[in-house]
């Protein structure tokens, strides 16, 4: 198991299916102009619950995203989300209808997801108990999908659309679930285990019991009558996540092939870093130590100091908790440097999507390299004097920017990072190196 | 100042020899807890295969299971925590517990940001989030319990993990469906090869046995129907399908030299990975061997492995006759002509499919089949199908003497993982 090369990974195709837009362009378009993807809860009756919005994704249509007539009725949702974005994640690279057998024999998927297809594990359930009033009981007229179960499928049903033989898992870590995927891809490129790999997260659980899990722990805004206004990271007024379901995928790829083809670099992917908190299922401590820890291992790996940071999309989940242990972490690692680093919270505008969150802001993290804009973070009205960084508020801003950090902390403590580069800015530090 | 980006090449450039061992096993297994339990029940070929005890099963299509009975968690974990936690964590937690006296490991005296936990889980704390959602449905949204994200989410095992045991280094929760447990070890071993972490408390927890998992996999046709507890056969003619088992397996997965300072004892080393996938549906393990050849190819390569250093293959045996046909292939095209000759088993046969702890389960059974010098026999093929041309151990448990192991684990919608362990 040794590693064969010490190949560079570059990214050269972006897949989102959003709350405020569906593919890149529209998706990149709605974050510029900071529009808010929550509103309230259509697609169940939520009228029950303390919190009635959340981040949908309106006129999700999986057949003119290229998803099969099967694949339209056989998928749950979480994986249509996750098949559309990788398709628009080909296509976006230019890679999607000229695969030959030997390149998918070298293509893998690592996917992260956190709640899988609870949304259909919830109807089912209703529908074997008629609404929980009855026993268990098989009743052969109730549909099972046949992703049903099957927690690794977002990740299984890409590589079946595509037919891609290289490595395929997906992993579970909560809200870092898309970031460790794209790590864990990246490692695979790599150390030779791939060539080119489709990573990112998919969720989708807006459904009763996915909503009222994190309701009953208090952990949700519940700003009903506002919902474009409840998701608001660092503001004095943030009273807790919105949930918000979605997909991100990004196509990692050889910089050696992805040069060879003439492909478009949106960024290089310097370094993947992770830990775990060891200190509570849901939180991080105040100081946000394990932060702390990340952000200093990143910077150490990456042989690069906190005025090389030109931009951080963060977690910013808005909750009371998060944000301020965020905020201290930064100051702690970055000192002064910290007030003249850009931060924004993509979070703000489309809510929380779970395993999918981290790799969406995977891509925004991306093509803020690509493009020089920083997306901000919305709702930014009253300032929390625990949080005095700069956060791009409300306005997109341009900006230069070689390096890029977005992190993301976990449910279960699993903090991750990706650092990503220009690729110009690469080649000169190599050459400079050398 | 900077340096070349990836850190970790250059770490593989300063360390080209960091090696993987595994130093301590926990086993929580239908047939055996404890490693010597299961040790002395698998090499005997004792089935932990029994009618379902925890539910009535008059209305449900299965009705036997390889379940976990006479389970304790006194000295492991409290009442309080017991009752926030799913039982696929109660697994996971006393498989660790076992697993770290194991290897002698004090993690006090660790550096905690080098220690890792990489556990698999496929439905993670189904039993607790069902009960919750059932309650919600009866009495309303304030009937659910608090803790039930926390207890039912994947990520639990190994954030409970972290917390007990103040471990802060990388820590993943890969899903991979009835691989997902092999799948855990490999990642782990490549995350320490890679120098992401020292020491890495790995494998895989599944409780899954539930009436509402019986009713939907056996309608999928995932697990078998039926009342038979010997049913589960796989490469044998009968062969139907597999019994859905639960438990944990968990190593310890430590960097070779650290391993050696501390006088760790060492089970053996991980010497091969290997991934691919058979894209071809959502849906059992396809005819084709193929992409299971190259994945088993990867794992040998890897590890330097001659064919006849191979002691056993300890296989999926998936126990469907497409399933089966495809796994003899893609032996034969790894090992040719000395196939013939190379003794094939499938302990778990003993226990039940475990889903994602069943891959380190089968670790933990090649380890001590290296340790013991025996292969522990497949139970209920009595009628080996001659056409898959395979030396199935059956019977009773077969003496060997060679160094290597070689897992395979296949999931539903096609992954194919292979392992390498030899004896060091």
């Amino acid at each position: 198991m040794a590693f064969p090369s010490t190949r560079r990974v570059v990214i050269t195709g972006l897949g989102v299916v959003a709350p405020n837009g569906i593919g890149k362009c529209a998706f990149w378009e709605a974050c510029l102009a900071g529009r808010s993807g929550i509103r309230h809860i259509t697609q169940f009756d939520a009228s029950f619950l303390s919190t009635r919005i959340a981040g949908e994704v309106p006129d999700f249509a999986p057949e003119a995203l290229g998803l099969t007539p099967e694949e339209c009725t056989q998928l749950d949702r979480n994986t249509q989300f996750a098949v559309a974005a990788a398709n628009l994640a080909l296509q976006d690279a230019c890679l999607s209808k000229n695969l030959t057998e030997e390149e998918r024999d070298q293509m893998g998927v690592y996917m992260g997801t956190a709640m899988a297809s609870n949304e259909e594990a919830e109807r089912v359930w209703k529908q074997l108990t008629a609404d929980g009033a009855q026993p268990l009981r098989d009743r052969d007229e109730v549909p099972i999908s046949s992703t049903f179960m099957l927690y690794h499928s977002p990740a299984a049903a890409i590589a079946i659309h595509h037919h891609l033989h290289g490595p395929c898992t997906a992993l579970s870590t909560g809200c870092s679930a898309g970031a460790d995927a794209i790590g864990q891809a990246f490692w695979a490129i790599q150390e030779g285990r791939a060539s080119r790999m489709l990573a990112g997260g998919s969720d989708s659980a807006i459904c009763s019991g996915g909503l009222n899990v994190f309701n009953v722990m208090g952990a949700m805004s519940t700003r009903n009558e506002a919902p474009e206004r409840a998701s608001r990271p660092y503001d004095a007024g943030r009273d807790g996540f919105v949930m918000a379901e979605g997909a991100g995928v990004l196509l990692l790829e050889d910089r050696n092939l992805a040069l060879a083809r003439g492909a478009h670099i949106y960024a290089e992917l310097l370094t993947f870093a992770s830990n775990i908190n060891a200190y509570h299922m849901t939180s991080l401590p105040k100081d946000g130590m394990p932060l702390q820890q990340l952000l200093l291992q990143v910077l150490e790996e990456a042989g690069i100091t906190p005025a090389d940071l030109d931009y951080i999309n963060s977690h910013g989940s808005s909750t009371p908790a998060n944000e301020p242990a965020e905020t201290t972490a930064y100051k702690a690692v970055f000192g002064e440097q910290a007030y003249h680093i850009p931060i924004s919270a993509t979070k703000s505008m489309i809510g929380h999507t779970q395993g999918a969150a981290s790799a969406i802001e995977a891509v925004v993290t991306a093509l803020a390299v690509d493009q020089q804009i920083l997306p901000p973070t919305i709702n930014q009205e009253e300032r929390d004097p625990q949080c005095d960084l700069d956060y791009v508020p409300n306005v997109a801003r341009r900006s230069s920017v070689q390096i890029a950090l977005t992190h993301s902390s976990g449910f279960g403590g699993v903090n991750s990072a990706l650092l990503l580069a220009k690729p110009e800015w690469v080649d000169a530090q190599l050459a400079g190196v050398r | 100042m900077h340096a070349i980006p990836s850190p970790a090449n250059q770490d593989s450039v300063n360390h080209p020899q960091r090696r993987v061992v595994i130093t301590g096993i926990g086993a929580v297994a239908p047939n055996g807890i404890g490693k010597e339990a299961y040790w002395k029940a698998t090499c005997k070929g004792v089935s932990g295969i029994k009618p379902v005890q925890r539910f009535s099963t008059a209305d449900l299509p299965v009705q036997v299971a390889g379940e976990i009975t006479d389970f304790s968690l006194d000295g492991v974990i409290d009442r309080k925590l017991a009752k926030r936690t799913d039982r696929v964590t109660h697994f996971a937690l006393v498989a660790i517990h076992e697993a770290l006296a194991d290897a002698k490991l004090v993690l006090q005296e660790e550096n905690p940001r080098r220690v890792g936990a990489v556990i698999a889980s496929t439905l993670g704390g189904v039993e607790y989030v069902l009960s919750e959602f059932a309650a919600m449905l009866r009495d309303g949204p304030r009937a659910m319990s608090a803790y039930t994200a926390i207890a039912w989410l994947q990520v639990a095992n190994v954030g409970q993990t972290s917390i007990r045991y103040g471990i802060q280094g990388y820590s993943k929760a890969p899903v991979n469906d009835l691989a997902g447990g092999l799948d855990a070890l490999g990642m782990a071993a490549g995350a320490i090869r890679r120098g992401a972490a020292e020491i890495i408390i790995t494998g895989g927890s599944e409780a899954m046995i539930h009436p509402f998992t019986f009713l939907v996999l056996a309608r999928k046709g995932h697990i078998m129907a039926g009342a038979d507890p010997n049913a589960y056969r796989p490469f044998d003619c009968r062969a139907a399908g597999l019994v859905m088992a639960e438990g944990a397996g968990i190593c310890i997965l430590e960097e070779y030299e650290h391993a050696r300072r501390r006088g760790a004892p060492i089970y053996g080393e991980i010497v091969g990975y290997g991934q691919t996938n058979d894209a071809h549906a959502l849906a059992s393990a396809p005819s084709d061997g193929k992409y299971y050849a190259r994945a088993l190819k990867q794992a040998l390569r890897e590890g330097n492995i001659r064919p006849d250093e191979v002691g056993y293959v300890s296989a999926d045996g998936r126990a469907l006759p497409g399933a089966d046909q495809g796994e003899a292939e893609a032996l034969r095209l790894t090992f040719g002509e000395r196939l013939a000759a190379l003794p094939v088993s499938i302990p778990r046969t003993a226990t039940g499919h475990s889903y994602a702890a069943a891959g380190a389960l089968d670790a933990i059974t090649a380890l001590l089949a290296l340790q013991h010098g025996c292969i522990p026999p497949t139970l209920n093929c009595e009628e080996l199908d001659p056409r898959y041309g395979l030396d199935v151990v059956r019977g009773e448990g077969r003496p060997f003497s060679r160094p290597v192991v070689l897992l395979g684990g296949r999931s539903t919608g096609g992954a194919n993982v292979a392992v390498a362990i030899r004896k060091i």
